[in-house]
């Protein structure tokens, strides 16, 4: 075979195993992050950050991990405890229902906010949005997979 | 965040002047590193193809665009932000291959500036690829804060359509297309802008409405739906598309536009009679248009027997076809492809429409199929940036902004490969073109910004109003 024929064969398929060895590079870093995302404790279906908290309890940027039912209040007993003047013994409930989260005002004095507007009865709270209870601002979020 | 009411328009600037921490990225560096090694023995190979010498085809361009590349690593590294690391590099290397195949086809297909001074295809296509890697750099690095896509969003749709009425009104004819905007010496093609415009704007309008689509229920038949007033933008947006196919006959950004939309739609709300109705809607819509407008009605003629009219309407799609025949499994090599037959190009328009054609024809079936895997990587980034953002929005956008790269690949690579009616849109990050590229590099400098967790919150949905506000100022 000519030796000229030869190099450019080779120059060739070099040139696609290279385009393939960058794809496998690449599809082992994704895999590696995929499964160190998999390893990760707590697939909980979503946390509460403190965005804003003047009594201190809870603290302001602390963020709760949520089980699918979780109880909010002044009182000792709630799963996340908000010492406010201003909130109820036992002020508002977040459930997880399908695929979204909602938030029950449990008939608190000084009611329950979702982005500034008071919650009726019953409602959907999205990830990023806020809500208030007395003077404490709590946010919704994802749970932190990476 | 303490008192944020007041203070949140400062900390929502971008903070260029923070203290720099660097962070190394090893990760982009080892795949940025094989990429440019790749493009190296790429360039070997196209200088071996086309004159037999065995050296680097256009040393210059390869330089600058490996530097232009090395730079950008350099600068995320000294924004020391833990952003993505995978993109740049497959990003990159799309490029390398798209400025090979510029510099390997006749550079008489696009020229600017006259004379002795005068750059050819391949010069005007490095220097669009250095500007998209500047513009993903900066927004990469700058853009710290998503509140200013969020917060005006129907600004944003605003902008949008008066882009589009702009285009309507006083775009130029080109080859049958009402798609170039010329404002003076500039002249681009707003689609492109546009659909990262789409993409912000649904991010917003569904991560706002989220809960009202997937919770409330109108009956109609056997279909749940959302509430009806809902399904306004999705009949709007059906109408949006219709028009641009009827005045800007531009079906590929329709199409791209439309699936955009639907995915996006299903992704947010995980309703499957949204997308049932959507589809119904695009079958009466295409009918409909293929019935009454002659363009549309050729292109799909075109697509069912090319073979019809080969050297007329289905030159085209026959040549393409043409060309992946003669790649074959591994292809003629680079530089070996036939550039010219008779005194003109096999494929016209093939280094805007055709490019893949191009590179099915000298890498062969097995290196097209490693470039739609690069595409694939840049949409399972896409996703798992979405996945794992924070909130809605960043999910939604993330999601968005990787389909709308994926699905406008698939539409024009199907379009070669005769799967889809032919539909001009750009292979992206490889066709030529300022437009296409500067556009997908902002798509990419957007998900590699909201890649990065935990720099700044999502700022609060809306204001504090009423006695809350002046109870947490009694308080401050």
């Amino acid at each position: 075979m000519d030796p000229a024929l030869l190099v450019i064969w080779i120059v060739r398929l070099l040139f696609l195993a290279l385009l393939y060895l960058f794809l496998a590079r690449v599809v082992g870093s994704l895999l590696r992050d995929l499964r160190a995302a998999a390893r990760e404790p707590g697939a909980s279906p979503g946390r509460l950050v403190v965005v804003e908290s003047p009594a201190g309890e809870p603290e302001e940027g602390r963020s709760f991990d949520l089980d699918a039912i979780t109880t909010l209040g002044r009182d000792v007993n709630n799963a996340i405890v908000i010492d406010d003047p201003f909130a109820s013994s036992e002020h508002a409930v977040l459930t997880f229902r399908g695929r979204s989260w909602y938030v029950e005002d449990l008939g608190s004095t000084n009611g329950t906010f979702v982005n500034g507007r008071a919650v009726a009865a019953v409602s959907p709270l999205g990830f990023g949005d806020e809500m208030s209870i007395g003077q404490v601002r709590l946010r919704l979020e994802r749970a932190r997979t990476s | 965040m303490t008192g944020a009411a007041g203070r949140a328009p400062a900390t929502s600037l971008p903070r260029i002047l923070g203290p720099i921490r660097p962070r190394p990225r090893w990760v982009e560096a080892r795949l940025l590193a094989l990429a440019a090694v790749t493009l190296l023995v790429g360039s070997v190979s196209l200088r071996l193809g086309v004159d037999g010498q065995f050296g680097l085809f256009d040393a210059r361009g390869l330089g600058i665009y490996l530097a232009a590349l090395a730079l950008a690593h350099v600068a995320q590294v000294l924004a020391g932000r833990r952003s993505d690391q995978v993109l740049l590099p497959v990003v990159g290397l799309l490029g390398g291959v798209s400025l090979l195949l510029m510099q390997r086809l006749p550079q008489g297909l696009v020229t600017l500036g006259e004379g002795e001074s005068a750059l050819g295809l391949g010069d005007v296509q490095l220097i669009w690829l250095v500007l998209a890697i500047v513009v993903i750099t900066t927004l990469a690095t700058v853009v710290r804060s998503d509140a200013w896509l969020r917060r005006y969003k129907y600004t944003w749709a605003a902008v949008g359509i008066a882009l589009l009425l702009l285009t309507f009104v006083f775009g130029a004819d080109v080859a049958g297309q009402r798609l170039t905007l010329r404002l003076g010496p500039i002249s681009g093609q707003p689609s492109e802008l546009l659909k990262v415009i789409l993409v912000v704007f649904l991010a917003g309008y569904l991560s706002e409405n989220r809960p009202l689509l997937i919770e409330q229920d109108t009956r109609l038949g056997p279909l749940k739906l959302p509430p009806l007033p809902y399904l306004a933008p999705m009949v709007a947006m059906w109408a949006i598309a219709l028009g641009i196919v009827v005045i800007q006959r531009d079906l590929g950004a329709a199409l791209l536009f439309y699936a955009v939309f639907l995915a996006l739609t299903y992704a947010a709300t995980g309703r499957l009679s949204l997308v049932v109705i959507g589809l119904v809607l695009f079958v009466a819509g295409s009918a409909l248009m293929a019935n009454l407008f002659e363009h549309v009605r050729d292109r799909i003629d075109i697509w069912i027997d090319p073979f019809a009219d080969p050297l007329g309407a289905g030159y085209q799609i026959v040549q393409s076809l043409h060309a992946f025949a003669r790649g074959g499994l591994l292809g003629t090599g680079l530089g070996e492809g036939l550039p010219m037959v008779g005194g003109r190009l096999p494929i016209p328009e093939v280094h805007t429409d055709f490019p893949l054609a191009a590179l099915g024809e000298e890498l062969g079936l097995v290196g097209v199929i490693a470039i739609l895997g690069l595409y694939f990587v840049v949409i399972q980034r896409g996703l798992r940036i979405g996945a794992s953002a924070a909130d809605d929005f960043r999910a939604i956008l993330a999601t968005g902004l990787a389909l709308v790269v994926g699905v406008q690949a698939f539409i024009i690579a199907a379009g070669n490969l005769k799967v889809l009616p032919l539909t001009g849109v750009t292979l992206p990050f490889v066709s030529y073109g300022g437009s296409s590229l500067l556009a997908n590099a902002v798509v990419v400098g957007l998900l590699l910004a909201i890649s990065d967790r935990g720099v700044e919150p999502p700022p609060a949905p809306s204001e504090a109003t009423g006695w809350r506000r002046r109870l947490r100022r009694g308080s401050a």
